[in-house]
């Protein structure tokens, strides 16, 4: 199981170029990272895996950009919108990861979401930038909505990643800094290193020729 | 008021961090509201009085900081989403946990890097992504640059294998 953090920015969206965001991220105690709009490659013993990050467009969209990127390794993440959008998000083959629940509406994220999530192995993402960055109001959400989602996923057992969404290498945080992030919110030791191989287990159960039911 | 003695006194425990981006060196007393701000952000007034967080010196890319016994894992949260000091993105990477300064100044002058090497070894006419630019760092593969221009001079984290000599026939790989 690799340790991935399931989405970092590099130039020009952010101020740092793909190399040095992987030689951080090595640094960091990472050993893969998810960059939009990048090519796979293994730089510093780091893998980097392409990711499509698809914001604002609808359901329909979003299987026909699915349908486009089959084939290709690339990680896609959808963002979070209300529960009717996130239903079909998450039922969707071929969407790797549905991501920003904590900008999304309360109710978006429910218990039928969280089976069919489970179901579909479509991990569900923890987005550690508000918690960094945050301040106020949109920190104290962010934290309830990861303190919710945490209640479905101990019912549920859906494959769970973390992201930074760093844009630059002073947003990449350590793998202790980020388990030290996700306690505030309920997550233990064993749920974080789960969750951080979270990439690997979404990308494994495509692979499968065979689903294994226990 | 009298100093008390030793078995009376408050525990504390002593972190080490790095400052990051290096050559930022900001004064401690700016780190000290930065960290402060940070801490009572996330745990609150109460939380923060319990905890007594100070910054004891910063020298050179390290700082020196300090908590009371038993909220060093609290402290080290708050300094994870530390982001900016007085205005300048920066990132304070906890490097080590002591229970005596003098084990963390040891440690410092052990972990000190040499110097980077700016202006000498970096040549003189850079670019990055079609665009002139000037070195601010250099250390190892790490190179700090400023993108020349009249607005823009935002800083961007690059590697050498990043950078083109102007001039140079180089075929860039996408990366």
């Amino acid at each position: 199981m690799k340790i991935t953090d399931a989405c970092v920015y590099s130039y020009p969206v952010g101020d740092s170029s793909v190399r040095r965001l992987a030689l951080e991220a090595h640094m960091c105690g990472f050993d893969s990272i998810v960059v939009a709009d990048a090519p796979a490659a293994n730089i510093h013993g780091i893998d980097v895996i392409p990711g499509i990050f698809l914001t604002g467009i609808p359901a329909r969209e979003v299987q026909a950009r699915v349908k486009k990127s089959k084939g290709s390794s690339a990680i896609v993440s959808v963002r979070a919108g209300d529960n009717g959008f996130n239903r079909a998000i998450v039922g969707t083959a071929g969407v790797h990861i549905l991501r920003d629940i904590s900008c999304a509406d309360k109710k978006a994220f429910d218990h039928v979401a969280a089976k069919m999530a489970a179901d579909n192995t479509t991990a569900i993402d923890i987005n550690l930038f508000p918690l960094i960055f945050g301040r106020g109001h949109f920190r104290q959400k962010a934290i309830h909505r990861y303190i919710d989602l945490m209640v479905l996923y101990r019912r549920f057992e859906f494959p769970i990643t973390i992201s930074s969404s760093a844009q630059s290498v002073l947003g990449l945080r350590t793998v202790r800094e980020v388990t030290g992030l996700c306690s505030l919110f309920g997550m233990d030791e064993i749920d974080v290193e789960k969750a951080l191989a979270g990439v690997s287990r979404v990308t494994a159960a495509e692979d499968m020729a065979v689903k294994v039911i226990r | 008021m009298s100093v008390r003695p030793p078995t009376l006194r408050e525990k504390r425990r002593y972190l080490l961090a790095r400052i990051d981006p290096s050559g930022t060196n900001p004064e401690a007393k700016d780190l000290y509201y930065a960290v402060y701000e940070a801490v009572v952000s996330l745990f609150g007034d109460m939380s923060a009085a319990a905890m007594q967080p100070s910054v004891i010196a910063v020298e050179g890319e390290h700082a020196l900081l300090r908590c009371r016994r038993g909220a060093e894992r609290e402290f080290v949260i708050a300094l994870s989403t530390l982001t900016t000091c007085r205005d300048a993105p920066v990132a304070l990477r906890v490097l080590a946990i002591s229970g005596t300064i003098e084990s963390l100044r040891e440690r410092v002058t052990a972990i000190q890097a040499p110097a980077p090497k700016k202006e000498d070894a970096a040549p003189s006419t850079l670019q990055f992504d079609v665009a002139p630019i000037e070195v601010v760092q250099w250390y190892g593969h790490k190179v700090d640059v400023l993108e020349k221009g009249f607005k823009n001079t935002r800083r961007l984290f690059l590697t050498t294998e990043d950078l083109e000599i102007i001039h140079a026939t180089t075929i860039s790989d996408g990366l």
